[in-house]
């Protein structure tokens, strides 16, 4: 915590500020790719939104108060930043995002950014039919492997409420990949 | 129906990839990206100019606050000497004229409660000459 404290002066300092940014970068740029490309499904799309990210991490980094890690404090910005984005693409193009992420998913195998099989793209179909909530949780645990009590601090949810939700996301998914 | 348990399955990644070099590439996008002044030395003259802001600002303050102060203790209600003085020294207007120009309730206001025992009139009456003249008239 105390290491995380300097780090946080070096970013704001602006003789240290270029090189910290510049660490912060190469720590954080693939998990948060990853994070937001597994909800908006795309490479175009996630390229945006993290730059937006990180842009917007360097901007209010002064505002931030250090009483959450720093590290779920940007998955935050990150999430929110997933899922505005989501909702004004799905607007633009008079659709809904469920029926959006449908759409890319149906066509996950013409992605030139997508190196998956059968099963792969399955268990994309099972994790859309469920409600956005259980969805963020589900691919935060499952793929990202976030522990339950930073995903707390990320999604502003008690522990009990996420282990609930994977819960309910698991089944419906086998549920799911058994039946079709 | 074949039992399916996701913890028992091998684990199935999401199969999602990235162009190559893209995240090399990513951290420079990025940094050209942000706001430039962020990461520039901040030029003398650019301090020296917050320091001239500061001063004029200071400035202006200093002079506008006797400005501020006059401004509220001017009330617009005359003071009723002053009036006074100037009807008395300055003004052309004859008796006769303010007398016209006051509204009955002003001479009522005016009125002067004189509590006058019938000797103190006789007194008057005999000491001042003029009052027959005027009883004349």
């Amino acid at each position: 915590m105390q290491e995380e404290k300097e780090f946080i002066k070096e970013l704001l300092n602006p003789k240290t500020q270029n090189q910290a940014f510049q660490k912060l970068l190469r720590d954080y740029q693939k998990p948060l790719y990853n994070h937001i490309r597994n909800i908006v499904l795309n490479h175009d799309d996630a390229d945006d939104v993290l730059q937006n990210t990180f842009v917007k991490v360097f901007q209010y980094l002064k505002n931030f108060k250090g009483e959450s890690k720093l590290f779920s404090w940007m998955y935050r910005i990150a999430t929110n930043e997933a899922i505005t984005f989501l909702n004004q693409k799905s607007k633009r193009n008079g659709t809904t995002s469920e029926a959006m992420q449908s759409k890319i998913v149906d066509n996950l195998q013409a992605d030139t950014y997508f190196d998956g099989n059968e099963i792969q793209i399955k268990l994309q179909k099972a994790i859309i039919l469920l409600p956005e909530k259980q969805q963020l949780v589900f691919k935060m645990k499952y793929f990202e492997e976030i522990k339950y009590e930073d995903m707390s601090e990320i999604l502003g949810t008690s522990v009990g409420a996420l282990k609930a939700s994977y819960h309910h996301a698991v089944k419906k998914i086998e549920e799911f990949m058994k039946t079709n | 129906m074949k039992e399916f348990k996701l913890n028992k399955e091998q684990k199935i990644n999401t199969g999602f990839t990235t162009p190559e070099g893209y995240f090399d590439l990513f951290s420079e996008n990025v940094l050209k990206q942000l706001p430039e002044n962020e990461f520039k030395v901040i030029s003398i003259f650019k301090s020296r100019k917050v320091w001239y802001y500061s001063v004029a600002a200071i400035l202006i303050l200093m002079l506008s606050i006797p400005l501020y102060i006059n401004y509220n203790t001017n009330s617009k209600e005359i003071d009723t000497e002053i009036l006074e003085d100037y009807i008395t020294y300055n003004s052309t207007i004859t008796e006769d004229e303010i007398v016209n120009l006051l509204e009955t309730e002003d001479i009522e206001k005016m009125k002067i409660e004189l509590n006058l025992q019938e000797t103190d009139v006789e007194e008057i009456l005999l000491t001042n000459a003029d009052l027959e003249q005027y009883l004349l008239n």
